[in-house]
């Protein structure tokens, strides 16, 4: 398998502060207003035709770092990835000169159809090779380094032979990829599969850990007082997953961190709060651990 | 119940079918139940499927969504989603075949301009969403000589787009957009038939009339038909200014030479 020796950071990389989540009803205010976040995510796939998107994306390019977060590129998909789909999104990161490229590791794709969803793998050694040998497809296509980010599951496969932080190493480890440690995706899955999250947080490998996500999730009510956690996107950050990225920020050091919300996406104001509160976090997190992806 | 491990591929397959069809028989073995039945986690992600496919088709098709409403709209989308699922995972692309499935489906026939508004708000998306594209420089056609440039075949822009109605779709799409029910109750939906001309501006998206002369030259310029051929198609028609307007709107992209003019 190959390992990219590559840098992950390219020009203008993503600085180890808190950034934001662009969504569409933010563009024109960004551009006008030039609010103070350090740098902004979107998502890929919302970007690949032309006309005005990928022309506010170009024109908030010229004055932040910017990431892009896929969610189509199907890593998990057995039948491998969709070549015009990955000539498109290539074709973005050559316009757009990201800092950090990401997607999930899960699949979106089978049969030749978009399922609309980061469905979840079962944890296999076959999986397991079919996600290496996309993940290194990606790079060597892109000619970069991704990151792949841990997703939030409501269901787990019985046939699961290998624990989810120990496969999102075993990638990271066998393409060079990194790992975007999505923390409120952890308090989800743990919650609902009754895992510890500090245990995943301690088992992924600092050194891969390029960028970490925080985002609100809901609470569903089920019958018999059941309850399942809903990783909506659609609220403030929780007080617990607060407390999880405190953890985070201790084991990885200085991380670049992102503030995501895609349901009822509140005013920039409100995203700035969320951001602040996660940069002083970061300047508490002791410095001396250093970024292990700086070197 | 001993169930035989499946493939990667088959279990994906097996997903596919309880998110697209509702068909659990093939998944629901291979999911842990604790706490939960598998039907119960699936219907997470079958929702998912749904909303976010609904909301898609709802953002391509606004005109269409405020015409029939939005109940009529999703109970709709949910079974063309169910036959036609998303190949792409761009999902800008997505509802190409909404226009047809709309046009055969039995409680939308009362509506008879519906699938022709429908076909405005596709070519509408399309437009939008299309590729940025250098326009054809219109001194590269000026420096031929002019029996050379009888020979010529146009490549539209792909942010252009002819269309023909039956019905004035273009103006009772423009006044369901604009909430203008005014307009709309003026619009008598049986009154003849419009030529389209549907282009991406900087401000947004334009959609004009044409005359049935222009439309007739400009749609056998957009087929790619040689100039001298397509000027034939209204010998009549002030052809030059036709074309220099082409031209300078940037509606073409490139062209290429015959071997003949015909």
């Amino acid at each position: 398998m190959d390992s990219h020796a590559a840098p992950l950071r390219t020009r203008d990389s993503i600085p180890a502060k808190a950034g934001v989540g662009l969504r569409f009803r933010h563009h024109q205010e960004v551009l006008e207003a030039r609010p103070a976040a350090a740098w902004f995510e979107v998502h890929t796939e919302n970007y690949l035709g032309g006309g005005s998107a990928p022309a506010y994306l170009d024109a908030i390019r010229r004055d932040y770092p910017v990431s892009l977060h896929g969610t189509g590129l199907s890593l998990g998909s057995a039948e491998g990835l969709d070549p015009a789909h990955l000539a498109r999104v290539r074709e973005l990161v050559e316009r757009v000169e990201p800092g950090l490229v990401s997607e999930h590791l899960s699949f979106s794709v089978a049969a030749g159809n978009y399922l609309a969803d980061l469905l979840p793998l079962p944890l296999t050694e076959e999986a397991l090779g079919i996600v290496c040998r996309n993940v290194a497809q990606v790079q060597d296509h892109l000619k970069r380094r991704i990151l792949v980010e841990n997703p939030s599951t409501y269901l787990q496969f019985r046939h699961s032979t290998i624990p989810e932080w120990e496969f999102l190493a075993q990638v990271a480890k066998r393409t060079g990829c990194g790992v975007l440690c999505d923390v409120n995706n952890i308090y989800v899955s743990a919650c609902n599969h009754g895992w510890r999250a500090s245990a995943y947080l301690a088992a992924l490998p600092p050194e891969a850990v390029g960028e970490i996500h925080l985002a609100g999730h809901s609470l569903r009510r089920l019958d018999d007082a059941r309850t399942l956690l809903i990783d909506d996107h659609g609220s403030r950050v929780a007080p617990e997953v607060w407390a999880l990225y405190a953890e985070a920020l201790a084991l990885f050091g200085r991380v670049p961190t992102l503030i995501e919300w895609d349901t009822d996406v509140p005013p920039m104001a409100v995203l700035l709060e969320e951001a602040a509160h996660a940069a002083a976090l970061i300047d508490e997190a002791e410095s001396g651990n250093g970024h292990a992806l700086a070197a | 119940m001993e169930t035989a491990t499946p493939s990667l591929l088959e279990l994906q397959y097996a997903m596919r079918a309880s998110l697209v069809v509702h068909d659990d028989r093939g998944i629901s073995a291979h999911v842990v139940d604790a706490g939960m039945s598998p039907a119960e986690r699936l219907d997470v992600y079958r929702s998912t499927f749904a909303s976010v496919l609904t909301k898609a088709l709802r953002l391509s098709y606004p005109a269409v969504h405020r015409l029939v409403g939005a109940e009529f709209f999703e109970g709709a989308a949910r079974i063309f989603i169910e036959a036609h699922p998303p190949k792409s995972a761009c999902l800008d692309d997505y509802g190409e075949k909404f226009a047809d499935f709309l046009s055969d489906f039995e409680p939308a026939a009362s509506l008879a301009y519906l699938p022709e508004v429908i076909r405005l708000e596709w070519a509408v998306n399309r437009v939008l969403h299309a590729s940025d594209v250098e326009p054809l420089d219109p001194r590269r056609l000026a420096a031929l000589a002019e029996a050379v440039r009888a020979r010529v075949s146009f490549v539209p822009h792909p942010s252009v787009s002819l269309l023909r109605v039956d019905h004035p779709a273009d103006l009772i799409w423009r006044a369901v957009l604009e909430e203008d029910d005014d307009a709309l109750s003026a619009i008598d939906p049986g009154a003849g038939p419009a030529r389209l001309l549907v282009q991406r501006l900087a401000t947004g998206v334009e959609v004009r009339r044409m005359s049935e002369s222009a439309w007739r030259i400009s749609a056998a310029l957009f087929a790619g038909r040689p100039l001298a051929a397509a000027l034939d198609e209204a010998p009549d028609t002030e052809a030059s200014a036709l074309l220099a307007d082409h031209l300078a709107a940037g509606r073409f992209i490139d062209f290429s030479l015959n071997e003949t003019s015909a």
